[in-house]
């Protein structure tokens, strides 16, 4: 490995309002699920200490209002984003549907100098509710949508039973890296961060 | 010559249309006989034209004035013409004279300086126009955009280029004639001459950081303030020395100023500290400004931040002894003559909040508040006791008005009751086969059930499975984006709305009152973020004004955007204090005692307590956006206040200025009572 490095991640969590992001980077920081999480206002973010292979990176992950006419703040906080995490709820077709809408105004706004192999990762979160009852979207349909936007790793969350979280964000700040590394490196491909096994998901590409 | 006869312009029915008003009087621009006369009237062209390009000529929204924008080529001559559109004044205020005092008639641009243009991230992009002879027209507001396409298409056919000084400022024709260029640069005041140019650079570059200036530079602005008096152009038989000298005045008046208030804030710096300390305060201070004018003499320790009277003092840190005894014999003089003066001018302490038989002394017989002004000053000063609040609230927020009698006033309750449960029915009444063809119903209703239950649920009021007053804020909040359906639901609206339910504990009277916050506060929820654009510029603005040093470090950091104020001005403070100190500093806001605008106050104050934290921690963007965040909880209302409250009497005038016409919290009409109703019922 060449011996300049980064070790700040940056990366943001987008998605309707309501589809969990707040719980999702808490649950993943702090290890905690509170039903009393206020709609967020503007943005904020989380810090965790992140290690692989003998390297300790920063991740730094952006949770952002989900309401629309909230999105040309984006501007002011996507820049300079490594990775972008989109959420939708299973229980919600809408935020499904959204879903292109959040990747490319993310696209548009943080104008990534590699905008076809940006990273994102796709988390399907509140799988728990009502034992998967009131579900509408399936993982086939997400899965299918994510394999036709050049193959973005995809993963069915419960922010508020801890399912799935530690291993999407896994996934997350490896891709993070990458991109890191591809920025101001120019040898790509050389992280080798070996192959996790993760329950109910296609795992990181990385 | 008359700009007339310039070009024939009589299929152009905004021009004929304006043609028709004009008269010979209320020409805006007297000096139209120094103008060129070089064309002839065949071969005119329009080469640019742009539509919806609005003056704002008052802070009010409904004041303002759009028009036609368009770019004439004749000759070898280039003009610039605005007319505003006929018959759309949306104010019984601006009378059609008005609005031609503001139509641009055929201006030469052989008469053009330089054009300052901004382009913020959020809201309208604009430009200042300035003339050579040190005029320049109010700002021009693009709100269909295009202000490139206007500077692309000038440069086609005049010489233009980027000031050197200052990116954003485009200087026209500035090589033809240099003696002439440095004899009007010695008239004109600095605020207007923008920087002698190095070498043409090209007009089209580097979009993306262009995007990204969110705020623009406060010299230009100021070339701004003298503007909007558009009369005034009238009267002065040598525009520009006349305008020279006021801008000159203005400028040397900030200056003064700035140098008055930090001795001010330096001095008075009393409250709450020994006059031991006050000396040690004053002596860091102007020990502070010796070290500036010295750069040799820099502090080795890199984040070392001159005090400001306003920051938190964690402790007496600095001794500077050798400094002392000079400085102490100034001080000391200072203390004793000015003292009096000072502590008038230094926020006053709170009072407790205004009490029972208090109030009672405000009203007469039949319930109307005799002294509308003093009451707001008294509550100002001390809020209102928690249960005054539900009579006292609906006169600040101007649902109710001061001169309503009880009997009115009971009597507007049961009228407005039966208006609410109307539009309320409007959505009731959707059948769930209506509202499946009825998307834009069913998206805010859905955002409105995500945000009612993650409001305040900590509170008792809120807490529970099928609270009822949960139940409430959604009822509400739906019938408000019935009532206001162009707004419609924003998140934030729910913050707004809590507290206010809370109070009045009333279905019908929350909705009005809420109602009449939205009428002030409605712009900050714009899709386009204009009354948010505008309030985190104004910002930007005050803190030049009332702490350059912190001004400058957001600049050096690339922080001038004011995002990390956003959740501050979007909810007025409300996820940064506890619901008691937030009913609380709101009452106090809504008095519009000393400013409408005393948020922004507030903010510029909060921001200072903490400026040496910020400067000398060297905190980048994002770690100042979290810090900002993580202050929820722990500002002292009372002690921000008072900074506040000093902070806009130092700031006066100037203060005033510096916040651009349209700022929320604007008010549809001041005329000395605080806000007459506009559909007052009895």
């Amino acid at each position: 490995m060449p011996s300049r490095r980064r070790t700040l991640l940056k990366v943001i969590i987008l998605g309707d309002s309501g589809v969990g992001k707040t719980s999702l980077m808490n649950q993943y920081v702090n290890k905690k699920f509170s039903n009393q999480y206020k709609a967020t206002i503007g943005a904020d973010f989380l810090t965790k200490e992140v290690q692989f292979e003998d390297r300790l990176f920063t991740l730094q992950i952006w949770d952002t209002a989900g309401q629309e006419r909230f999105q040309s703040l984006g501007v002011a906080f996507y820049r300079g984003a490594d990775c972008c995490v989109l959420v939708y709820d299973v229980n919600s077709m809408k935020s499904f549907d959204n879903l292109n809408n959040w990747r490319e105004e993310f696209l548009i706004q943080a104008s990534p100098s590699d905008p076809e192999n940006f990273p994102f990762v796709v988390l399907g979160n509140k799988i728990d509710v009502d034992g998967g009852n009131s579900r509408v979207v399936s993982e086939k349909k997400a899965r299918a949508w994510c394999a036709s936007k050049g193959n973005i790793p995809y993963f069915e969350t419960s922010a508020k039973e801890g399912i799935n979280v530690e291993e999407a964000f896994q996934c997350i700040a490896k891709n993070a890296l990458k991109t890191g590394e591809e920025e101001e490196i120019y040898l790509p491909d050389t992280i080798d961060v070996g192959t996790s096994s993760q329950p109910r998901s296609t795992g990181c590409e990385c | 010559m008359q700009e007339t006869e310039l070009y024939d312009l009589s299929d152009d029915a905004d021009y004929a249309a304006s043609q028709q008003q004009q008269g010979s009087a209320s020409m805006m621009r007297s000096d139209s006989s120094k103008r060129s006369s070089s064309s002839e009237p065949e071969g005119a062209e329009v080469v640019y034209t742009k539509d919806n390009v609005t003056i704002h000529p008052t802070q009010f929204a409904s004041e303002r004035i759009s028009g036609r924008l368009k770019l004439i080529k004749q000759g070898s001559s280039l003009f610039m013409t605005w007319f505003p559109y006929k018959g759309q004044s949306s104010s019984a205020r601006l009378s059609e004279k008005d609005m031609n005092l503001y139509t641009i008639r055929a201006v030469p641009f052989t008469e053009v300086r330089s054009i300052r243009r901004h382009t913020p991230a959020l809201g309208w992009q604009y430009i200042i126009v300035v003339l050579s002879s040190g005029l320049a027209f109010p700002p021009l507001y693009f709100y269909n955009g295009g202000v490139r396409e206007f500077l692309a298409t000038i440069k086609q056919h005049v010489f233009l280029m980027r000031s050197a000084e200052d990116a954003n400022v485009f200087l026209v024709n500035d090589l033809q004639n240099p003696l002439q260029r440095t004899l009007s640069s010695l008239e004109l005041p600095r605020a207007v001459v923008a920087g002698l140019p190095s070498a043409p650079q090209s007009l089209v570059e580097s979009p993306s950081q262009e995007h990204l200036k969110a705020v623009g530079e406060f010299h230009g602005e100021s070339s701004s303030t003298f503007q909007y008096g558009g009369r005034q152009r009238q009267k002065g038989h040598d525009p520009t020395r006349d305008i020279s000298i006021q801008v000159l005045e203005k400028f040397s008046l900030v200056t003064k100023f700035a140098r008055e208030t930090s001795q001010l804030f330096r001095e008075t710096h009393s409250n709450g500290y020994g006059s031991f300390e006050r000396k040690r305060n004053s002596q860091s201070a102007i020990d502070y400004t010796q070290k500036e004018a010295d750069p040799a003499k820099k502090v080795p320790n890199q984040s070392f931040v001159p005090s400001d009277p306003l920051e938190k003092k964690p402790n007496i840190e600095h001794n500077h002894d050798e400094e002392t005894s000079a400085l102490v014999e100034t001080f000391e003089l200072i203390d004793c003559k000015e003292f009096d003066k000072l502590s008038l001018v230094w926020g006053k302490p709170r009072q407790p909040p205004l009490g029972s038989e208090e109030w009672a002394t405000f009203l007469d017989s039949e319930g109307r508040v005799v002294d509308a002004k003093a009451l707001r000053k008294r509550i100002f000063y001390g809020g209102v006791e928690h249960k005054l609040r539900r009579e006292v609230w609906s006169f600040l927020l101007g649902y109710n008005t001061y001169e309503s009698t009880d009997a009115e006033r009971e009597y507007q309750r049961s009228v407005k009751k039966k208006e609410y449960e109307m539009i309320k029915h409007q959505w009731q009444s959707i059948s769930p086969e209506q509202a499946k063809r009825f998307t834009k119903f069913r998206e805010r209703k859905g955002l409105i059930e995500k945000d009612v239950v993650r409001t305040d649920r900590s509170l008792p009021f809120y807490d529970g499975d099928d609270n009822p007053h949960v139940n409430l804020l959604h009822d509400i909040l739906l019938t408000y984006s019935f009532y206001n359906f162009d707004l419609g639901y924003c998140q934030g609206m729910s913050d707004l709305l809590s507290p206010i339910l809370f109070v009045m504990e009333d279905e019908s009277e929350s909705f009005w009152c809420f109602v009449a916050l939205m009428e002030r506060l409605g712009p900050n929820f714009n899709r386009d973020q204009s009354g948010m654009h505008s309030q985190l510029f104004a910002i930007s603005k005050l803190v030049e004004l009332l702490d350059l040093p912190l001004h400058n470090y957001f600049k050096q950091n690339d922080c001038l955007n004011y995002f990390f104020c956003f959740r501050w001005i979007l909810i007025q403070f409300k996820r940064e204090f506890e619901y008691e100190m937030i009913m609380r500093l709101w009452e106090v806001l809504w008095t519009h005692y000393l400013s409408e605008h005393l948020h922004l106050y507030v903010c510029v104050a909060i921001l200072k307590r903490h400026r040496s934290k910020i400067m000398g921690e060297q905190m980048d963007f994002d770690t100042l956006l979290k810090f900002i965040n993580e202050l929820s909880g722990h500002i002292d209302l009372d002690a921000i206040l008072r900074d506040a409250e000093a902070l806009c009497i130092c700031a006066g005038e100037n203060g005033a200025a510096c916040i651009p016409p349209g700022t929320p919290p604007s008010l549809p009409v001041d005329n000395g009572s605080l806000y007459p109703q506009p559909d007052e019922v009895l």
